[in-house]
């Protein structure tokens, strides 16, 4: 009588490994990053070009129509002395850009005016379609 | 006799489940959220419909409504803003100036700023605006 007996080492068992730890970190990790996270929707303005370097800008330009907008310390934009709403301004950008569209538009804000209202007026005039537009400032002479 | 109803078996809960739902929410915040340094003041950039994509990297000068400013999230003095700039502008040229100014800022405070960058030989200084919305 033959008998087949065969004696097989029992395999071992690894280690368990909780995953209770694991589910901790993430969670952690989870709340973590929904406290820490801002939603801003940022955009940008270029401040400053390349076109704006003096060499160029003095070239080609000169002859060219320039309608100057000037920024009151009410915030308020002004053309030619008058006070204007931006719907008014935007109208009067959008006759004098059909008539010209190479019209070059200077913006000259105050210094006390505050940031909202020279962006408002950039809004305006961009929107109304305008491709030259560049803000000037004062300086006190030394 | 007794006959007694098995218990019904439970099922074990998966937990795979749980752990795949927190772990998308886990990498959909860290897609989604902006870690970059807060100024260590309110800054509520002023609202603009044209406004382009901001463009990733670079530094930001935030300007406080009072005047106050912050490179990076560092609080730093306005005279201090030249020399840390100019040190930038010498290993990377064409880095990124992002000004990140309260709407209710004088503009006294950053057209004199920008124009300090553009003769320190900046090349890319940018506002920072944001598109009106509903009031946050």
């Amino acid at each position: 009588m033959d008998s087949d007996l065969s004696l097989n080492r029992r395999k071992p068992t690894g280690p368990l490994i909780s995953l209770v730890p694991m589910i901790d970190v993430m969670l952690i990790l989870l709340v973590f990053f929904m406290v820490t996270s801002t939603y801003l929707n940022l955009d940008m303005i270029p401040a400053l070009a390349q076109s704006d370097r003096p060499a160029q800008a003095s070239s080609g330009q000169a002859g060219s129509e320039t309608f100057l907008v000037r920024i009151g310390g009410d915030g308020a934009p002004y053309h030619r002395g008058q006070a204007m709403a931006l719907d008014a301004l935007a109208d009067e950008m959008t006759a004098r850009l059909t008539a010209n569209p190479a019209l070059q538009v200077i913006i000259l804000p105050t210094g006390g005016a505050k940031l909202q209202a020279l962006v408002s007026v950039m809004d305006t005039v961009t929107g109304a379609g305008a491709v030259n537009m560049r803000v000037v400032r004062l300086e006190a002479r030394p | 006799m007794k006959i007694t109803r098995p218990t019904p078996r439970r099922h074990p809960e998966t937990i795979i489940a749980l752990i795949d739902v927190v772990f998308f929410l886990l990498v959909f915040f860290m897609l989604i959220g902006r870690m970059d340094a807060t100024a260590p003041f309110e800054v509520s950039p002023p609202t603009a419909l044209t406004g382009a994509d901001m463009p990733a990297g670079g530094v930001t000068l935030s300007v406080a409504a009072d005047g106050t400013m912050a490179l990076d999230g560092e609080a730093i003095e306005p005279d201090q803003i030249e020399p840390r700039i100019q040190a930038l502008l010498t290993t990377q040229p064409d880095v990124l100036i992002r000004i990140n100014a309260h709407r209710d800022a004088a503009l006294r405070a950053i057209l004199p700023r920008i124009a300090q960058f553009e003769a320190m030989g900046a090349r890319d200084v940018v506002l920072v605006v944001t598109p009106p919305g509903p009031v946050r």
